[in-house]
């Protein structure tokens, strides 16, 4: 392949991000905003940290969104695999009915989910709150974490579990030392889809959860009715935190190459 | 890595089980049977301490929940959700009588019933206050800027000064057709809550002439930073809105159309009938009307209190909001009305509202 090279192909890329980036550096300008517009800057001023601060709804919101998003995720992750697993080794017929069903929830529009999943908690006779919204959030992040893993078991060579046996593994030992670990980016990669899916849900969240529970997206919502710039001070706490895990995700590993490189050298 | 696995499942589910503490209400021993309130509320709309000293007074903890539209919070209270207290709109107050949604309240719990403001009972979606408490009230009117409308057009033309070619380009419109329809049918001198299809069609055409000869801007809140910044020249405003942008710019000031009328309404605290904890609920009530509530309330938020010596105290000489006539709506003009609740009506002008946006 060419290189890209040019002025053309440079302003193109500028402009692209630009288009990405504009809107969320314009949050971030204004979260430092002296008054309470939300257009017009008129100095710089701290005052909405502050008030983000003191607000508890907005520092409970961050709470429950950062424990459901971890909790979903890890259960969402367990179950995926297990059922991953299990279907592949099932048969022909069964695999593809039972994938077919899991693609429906994705393709299904989210307030259908949601209203569904709202409707069956009330004829449950559930409270609508914490446990609700955990249970959805586990509910909808599922199909995603099957979805990623499925292409990595259909890689895997069969004979590997059968060799893994053969070499004096139990059928778990073989699980868990040799089919995970071949399938980890598949996890890895479902694990993030669901965390990131359960952290910025908006519709679902919203009908299912009950009195005082909110996440980051229903609050915000619930408050643009005035809305002032501790949303935006928040916005700009939650883009600095993900920039910040970004860097240690992409940093990290390199840093552990350059460390295996060196030892491989002085060796 | 194995353990650091275990590690973060351990604090997972431990913070679950705090999470789910906190979730239901537990019956507690006081005299209510229970600890915990649930208050549904508009975003944006309680003073800042008034939950906090509420909880210290009477030993309990209030689980404070927001919403954004009155159908919104509609539809949760039908999805089966327990809330206690709930702030609706005369209109969804109305409905929900209608629909047996609502316990009466209980008057001998209510002791400060005398505090209120007189202009705010007895409103006919609820005619002796059976089922709701009010808690803030207004009018809706036109915001305009002294410097480019002449004050003397908006007095005289009322509502009709929005569609006057002078000011063309300069107006932003309500968004909402309930908040239109109500400008269209009280500028054409019909009553705003009309079953009648031909008057409402004649309003349509009102709105439709709007749109094509004015090019209004269509737009809720974000009117309200650009009132304050002079963007456009005037606008229909709640009169809480219209009081902060006053507040904010002095060349601003406020109409509320006294002989075309206007709409009246009234934000009212009521108990659903699921409440879990109605005893507290009519306490939570009682306290919002005291003096040290609504004064907060007001404060902060900018809309007209229903406690009658504080919305006086705000208005008059030397308080908060002297000479901000958009803070002191009136509650007795003939010509003004309350929106009353059909469906039907409601369905019709939504889908000719869509026409007038696009005409």
């Amino acid at each position: 392949m060419k290189r890209l090279k040019g002025l053309p192909s440079k302003l193109w890329l500028i402009l692209l991000l630009a288009f990405m980036y504009l809107p969320i550096i314009y949050v971030v300008i204004f979260s430092f905003n002296d008054s309470r517009s939300l257009t017009h800057f008129t100095g710089f001023s701290l005052e909405w940290y502050e008030k983000m601060l003191d607000n508890s709804t907005m520092m409970e919101s961050i709470y429950y969104t950062v424990v459901i998003a971890i909790i979903a995720t890890v259960v969402s992750t367990i179950v995926g695999t297990i059922t991953a697993i299990g279907l592949s080794k099932s048969r022909r017929a069964m695999k593809e009915t039972i994938t077919q069903i899991n693609n429906l929830p994705m393709l299904n529009p989210e307030i259908v989910t949601a209203i569904g999943l709202m409707l069956f908690f009330t004829a449950l006779n559930m409270r609508l709150g914490f446990m609700t919204l955990l249970l959805a959030h586990i509910i909808f992040c599922i199909p995603y974490v099957i979805l990623s893993i499925m292409p990595k078991l259909r890689q895997l060579d069969d004979n590997l579990f059968e060799a893994a046996l053969d070499l004096g593994c139990t059928p778990f030992k073989a699980l868990y030392k040799v089919i995970i670990p071949q399938i980890k980016p598949g996890i890895i990669s479902g694990a993030l889809i669901a965390f990131t899916m359960s952290f910025d849900d908006f519709v679902i969240s919203y009908f299912v959860t009950g009195p005082g529970i909110n996440n980051i997206s229903t609050m915000v919502y619930t408050s643009v009715k005035r809305i002032n710039p501790s949303v935006n001070a928040l916005s700009t706490i939650i883009v600095l935190a993900i920039t910040i895990i970004l860097v240690i995700v992409n940093i990290v590993p390199m840093i552990k190459e350059r460390k295996k490189k060196k030892n491989e050298e002085l060796a | 890595m194995k353990n650091l696995l275990k590690i973060a499942l351990v604090i997972t589910f431990a913070l679950a089980l705090v999470g789910c503490g906190g979730d239901n209400t537990s019956s507690g021993d006081n005299e209510y049977g229970c600890e915990v309130l649930n208050v549904y509320n508009w975003g944006e709309y309680i003073g800042e301490d008034v939950i906090s000293n509420f909880e210290d007074e009477f030993n309990v903890s209030v689980n404070y929940s927001l919403f954004d539209s009155n159908e919104a919070m509609y539809t949760k209270v039908l999805g089966g959700t327990h809330y206690d207290v709930l702030v609706p709109s005369d209109y969804m107050i109305e409905r929900m009588i209608d629909e047996d949604l609502l316990q009466p309240i209980d008057k001998s719990v209510i002791t400060n019933m005398d505090l209120l403001y007189e202009g705010t009972l007895n409103k006919p979606y609820d005619m002796d206050n059976t089922y709701s408490i009010p808690y803030f009230w207004g009018n809706v009117g036109i915001v305009y800027d002294k410097t480019i409308v002449d004050p003397s057009d908006v007095e005289s033309q009322e509502w009709e000064v929005l569609r006057n070619p002078k000011y063309a380009g300069q107006i932003y419109m309500y968004d909402s057709e309930r908040d239109s329809f109500m400008v269209a049918l009280k500028a054409l001198g019909y009553s705003m809550n009309t079953t009648n299809e031909d008057e409402i069609n004649e309003a349509y055409d009102w709105l439709v002439e709007l749109q094509q000869t004015m090019a209004p801007a269509y737009a809720t809140d974000e009117a309200i930073d650009g009132l304050i910044y002079g963007e456009k020249a005037m606008g229909v405003m709640y009169s809480g809105d219209a009081a902060y942008i006053l507040s904010e710019n002095e060349n601003m000031a406020f109409y509320a159309p006294e002989k075309m009328g206007t709409n009246y309404w009234n934000d009212a605290m009521v108990i659903p009938k699921n409440a879990d904890c109605p005893g507290l609920a009519n306490e939570f009530i009682n306290y919002i009307l005291t003096y040290e509530a609504s004064y907060d309330n007001t404060i902060t938020v900018g809309y007209a209190s229903a406690n009658a010596e504080v919305f006086e105290e705000m208005g008059a000489a030397g308080g908060y909001y002297e000479g901000n006539p958009a803070f002191t709506p009136r509650a007795q003009n003939e010509k003004d009305e309350v929106f009353s609740n059909n469906e039907e009506v409601r369905e019709l002008i939504s889908e000719l509202w869509i026409k007038v946006k696009n005409s």
